[in-house]
């Protein structure tokens, strides 16, 4: 029996645990007492962690497309493949004709590599991952506002806060960890006020619950935030001392009076004053917040009320304070860190500045590196189904069943000309794909993840993996050499990091031998720095805070006589984005094994359907069969899925229409109806 | 007297590697104490109770059950007898409970396979938490290792026991160890009052739902405290399909979980997070009393310490008690 010490690989929460294997074979996990995250516990999913990994389902050998049908291939083939394929699309239809999408599940030394393999050897910034998906509102509205797009604070700070306002985030299902901590902090008398339409467990410890309209949180925020300005309730000496923009901001939110904001939100005025006055009045306050937030046509919008509200009353910069984006992924902190994104390189530097670009060039053996910003990924896909894209590298994603409208999305892959998938099972998307690429799972592989309080953690290789599959580093490295760039040699995983920290400011004191046990948390800018639990405390990272006056947009697709009902998609405890490792974990599949929309009893007494009963739930964009479970959690007029089901993707009906500036989907608010099947 | 000071005891746990796979606890290189092999760190007896728990040596988490493939039945090579050093006297309580468990009706050969001619060795003396002390076992282990503060006493019980000690030499009188017997007689245990009284107060049924729906409001699910329970037994099943083989497995299971009793109509006995909550508790407390004449919690403290929210089974019996006594 071997122990690896090593990181979840599910949530951002950053839980460290061990891995226990016999052999080659993971046999269970036990948690950590003395890890500042995990302290001894683990959700239901960290408890399984190590179920999926010896799945008779994982990828074993390397697929090449041939007469149609997968078949196994050598290695060396199969990087051939992809090369020929990638350099002959870029030959036809130009460098910018490919997309990289790389991966939240993969390590920080995995996404620099894909960074630099689609910059610096295929010549294209079309890079992106699922961050896109999740919290590319944040990254844009925070960076604007304080000047870096990560959650300020730590997870301790929990436990210092007088107040805790949680709005958009499900923490007890989605961070569980974090949840309970919040549960803990309202048992000890931290006051907690949720905002959420849904009655998700925070409510029931909440001293507040606010089930606003989905879509109207610009209008609640604003209306809480003309509450404190009206009411003398602001933090006059933050303001002048640490913001700018203040006058313009606070012209702008006037006109919501609470009783206007009551109008669109469905509160009562009361509610929301009473809320903004317990915000106000807290010593320190922090606010989570999660896809409730950023999923939306207005989701930087939506964050910039966020920051808004903490400047406006000083909640920021101090311990138990800070706007506290929870980061979904294990590491979607870090594929935004590394500069799997369109228009930074990694630590956030931007691809734009020629100072940055020459940087990255000397470093890289020289060659010009693309100055034009690339492609979002959810933008590639509409590019790649107009006929503008026609090849995409795709690394730990399965878009087919996590990316808006399915059907679209299908017509694009469809589309391309050249699709490589590497993942550990063959997904949805890999069935589609030209070649399969066999990776590696988190517990066969070193490495390193950065958590939700930007917490860089050490990945550990518990057991070998599978078949001939192999690391997503070394599988880039063997694009790499295959495409004939000879600078992409690594050792280890350490010596990519050392690569990263070279080039990173914000990484430059990270190191593999200073992570264990607790990581570091960025910024660690030098190999003494002790990494940064707390950010923005004298100064904010772009200097002044900076008020950012919003104006209310209703959602781009409201109910209406052919659609009466809001569909709101989301995860579930059980389960994790497409399904792919806890559908194939005992456990979990056992608990949820069947698609479902959450109904509200009355809404199904008015329809004829009953609980546990097959209903059809169609959109504009398509309709599909799920099993009905009635349930107050929903108010009447909404309806919640998950989107974990194949067989009933959730994915089918939502909008894939986008925020302007972030170019996140809409996936909170879609127009379906639904009727009794059969 | 045989006693071995701290600084051999890894010496002296390798030493029976050739015959035995010693389980034992030991420090890892991130501050935690697990159940280990003595050559994976320095041994680590005292601290108390394991974060694991120690019958997970005999049921673990994950475990094979049959595998059968082209060529017929293919059953696990058998390994040496193991000597598992680190149960606490509550740790051994709680052996003895699933011993009889996995004994009785249909004797459970993957656990027996084994448990069987397993040495088990207990920890006491000031041993505990913080150099607290806990009481000897009084013998239901083949032998104990018992701390003064300074050298751990050994002492054998079983015949195996005695060949594992024969082979430390007498270096002492036997006073320290009888002073160690007497302060133990005098150790009282508030948490055991404590569950003794909620116990009574379940049999009697003076607790109502809405008591155990409020504390399922903190309830994540995360399953921890029957993960982490000595005395909990439950499995779940699964057959995985490989291109040459079927494994059939079985890994621990919660009854914290809504599709542990949900039946195939969907109809579910535990059907509310209120239910389930109740049924942790009342098992543990009043249904295995009932049926095996004991409470079986014998207050290891695991579910405490691993429950999230502070909802573990003394801490439930706690509030029981102050609310319904």
């Amino acid at each position: 029996m071997k122990r690896t010490f090593t990181v979840c690989p599910y949530c951002g929460t950053g839980c460290m645990f061990y891995l226990l294997s016999d052999g080659n074979r993971l046999v269970g996990v036990e948690p950590s007492r003395n890890h500042p995250v995990s302290r001894g516990g683990l959700c239901v999913k960290g408890w399984n962690a190590f179920s999926f990994v010896g799945h008779p389902d994982r990828l074993t050998v390397p697929l090449v497309r041939k007469d149609g049908e997968l078949v196994p291939v050598s290695w060396d083939e199969a990087l051939a493949r992809v090369v020929s394929g990638l350099r002959s699309v870029q030959g036809r239809y130009g460098k910018d004709s490919i997309m990289f999408a790389s991966s939240a599940k993969a390590t920080n030394e995995e996404n620099f590599l894909l960074m630099k393999l689609a910059r610096r050897v295929f010549g294209t910034n079309n890079i992106d991952h699922c961050a896109r998906l999740c919290h590319s509102s944040t990254v844009v509205g925070l960076a604007e506002t304080f000047g870096s797009g990560a959650m300020t604070n730590s997870i301790d700070c929990i436990d210092k806060a007088d107040l805790i306002f949680v709005i958009g985030s499900n923490t007890t299902e989605q961070h569980p960890l974090i949840g309970t901590r919040i549960i803990n902090a309202a048992k000890r008398g931290a006051k907690l006020i949720v905002a959420d339409n849904r009655v998700i467990r925070l409510a029931r410890h909440a001293d507040s619950h606010l089930r606003h309209k989905n879509g109207s949180d610009v209008a609640l925020l604003s209306g809480m935030m003309q509450v404190i300005i009206s009411e003398g309730l602001e933090n006059r000496a933050f303001i002048d001392s640490r913001t700018e923009g203040y006058h313009e901001f606070a012209e702008s939110v006037r006109e919501w009076t609470p009783e206007r904001a009551a109008s669109f939100t469905g509160l009562s005025a009361a509610e929301i004053s009473d809320a903004a006055r317990q915000y106000a009045a807290a010593g320190s306050a922090m606010i989570f917040y999660s896809m409730g937030i950023t999923q939306h046509t207005h989701g930087v919008d939506n964050v910039r009320c966020i920051a808004n509200l903490a400047m406006l009353t000083g909640n920021v910069g101090r311990e138990g304070t800070g706007v506290n984006p929870l980061r979904g992924q294990n590491n979607v902190q870090g594929g935004c860190d590394m500069g799997a994104l369109p228009d930074l390189y990694s630590g956030y530097q931007k691809v734009a500045d020629p100072s940055v670009r020459l940087k990255f060039e000397k470093a890289w053996g020289g060659a010009l590196l693309p100055a034009t910003p690339g492609l979002p990924l959810t933008l590639a896909m509409n590019a790649a189904a107009r006929g503008d894209l026609k090849g995409m590298f795709i690394m730990g994603e399965n878009p087919l069943i996590s990316d808006p409208d399915q059907a679209h999305v299908l017509a694009a892959l469809q589309s391309l000309e050249l699709l490589v998938v590497q993942d550990i099972f063959l997904t949805e998307t890999a069935q589609l794909a030209d070649v399969v690429l066999p990776a590696a799972c988190f517990a066969e592989k070193d490495g390193s993840f950065t958590n939700t309080e930007r917490r860089i953690q050490l990945l550990k290789k518990a057991v070998e993996p599978p078949g001939e599959a192999k690391a997503d580093w070394e599988i880039i490295c063997g694009v790499a050499a295959a495409a004939g760039f000879y600078g992409m040699k690594y050792e280890n995983t350490s010596g990519i990091m050392a690569e990263i920290a070279s080039l990173t400011p914000i990484y430059a004191g990270v190191s593999h031998r200073r992570l264990p046990l607790a990581g570091l948390q960025w910024p660690c800018t030098d190999a003494d720095h002790p990494g940064t639990p707390i950010l923005h405390r004298e100064r904010f990272s772009r200097g002044l805070g900076k008020f950012v006056p919003v104006t209310y947009r209703p959602p781009a697709e409201t109910p209406d006589d052919a659609y009466p009902f809001v569909l709101t998609t989301g995860r579930t405890y059980f389960h994790w984005h497409t399904g792919s490792m806890t559908r194939r974990t005992h456990l979990l599949d056992r608990e949820e094994n069947r698609a479902f929309v959450e109904m509200n009893p009355d809404d199904a007494t008015k329809l004829g359907i009953k609980g546990g009963e097959r209903a059809v739930v169609s959109s504009r964009r398509g309709e599909i069969t799920v099993f009905t479970k009635l349930t107050d959690v929903v108010p009447p007029g909404v309806l919640f899925m998950p989107f974990h089901f194949a067989e009933g993707a959730a994915n089918a009906l939502t909008n894939n229409e986008l925020d302007p500036e972030s170019h996140i989907p809409e996936f909170k608010v879609s127009a379906v109806r639904v009727r009794r099947a059969g | 007297m045989k006693t071995v000071i701290p600084d051999r005891l890894q010496e002296f746990f390798i030493g029976f590697t050739d015959e035995f796979e010693v389980k034992v606890p030991v420090l890892t290189t991130e501050g935690e104490r697990v159940f280990a092999s003595p050559f994976d760190g320095p041994p680590a007896l005292s601290g108390g109770a394991l974060a694991a728990k120690p019958t997970a040596v005999f049921f673990p988490q994950q475990d094979g059950v049959i595998s059968i493939g082209s060529e017929g039945l293919l059953h696990a090579s058998s390994a040496k007898p193991l000597f598992v050093a680190g149960f606490t006297p509550r740790d051994l309580l709680c052996l003895r409970f699933i011993d009889r468990f996995f004994a009785e009706g249909y004797r459970d050969d993957i656990y027996f396979s084994r448990r069987k001619g397993a040495l088990i060795a207990a920890v006491s003396g000031f041993s505990g938490a913080s150099g607290g002390f806990v009481p000897l076992s009084g013998g239901a282990c083949d032998l104990e290792f018992v701390f003064d503060g300074a050298v751990w006493i050994v002492v054998p019980y079983s015949e195996p026991g005695k060949r594992i000690a024969a082979r430390i030499p007498d270096d002492a009188a036997d006073d320290a160890l009888a002073a160690l017997l007497e302060k133990s007689g005098g150790c009282v245990d508030e948490d055991a009052a404590i569950i003794q009284a909620a116990s009574k107060l379940l049999l009697n049924e003076m607790v109502p739902d809405r008591f155990w729906d409020s504390v399922a409001e903190s309830c994540i699910q995360c399953t921890g405290c029957n993960l982490v329970c000595p005395t909990c037994t439950c499995f779940g099943v699964q057959d995985w399909r490989y291109p040459d083989r079927v494994e059939r497995s079985r890994m621990w299971d919660s009854c914290q979980l809504e599709g542990f009793m949900r039946e195939a109509s969907g109809h579910n006995p535990l059907g509310t997070e209120g239910l389930r909550t109740r049924r942790r508790i009342h098992h543990k407390l009043a249904a295995d009393r009932t049926k095996w004449g004991e409470i079986s919690c014998f207050l290891c403290g695991r579910c405490d310490a691993a429950c999230p929210t502070g909802i573990g089974i003394v801490a439930v019996s706690r509030m029981i008690v102050e609310r319904f006594s």
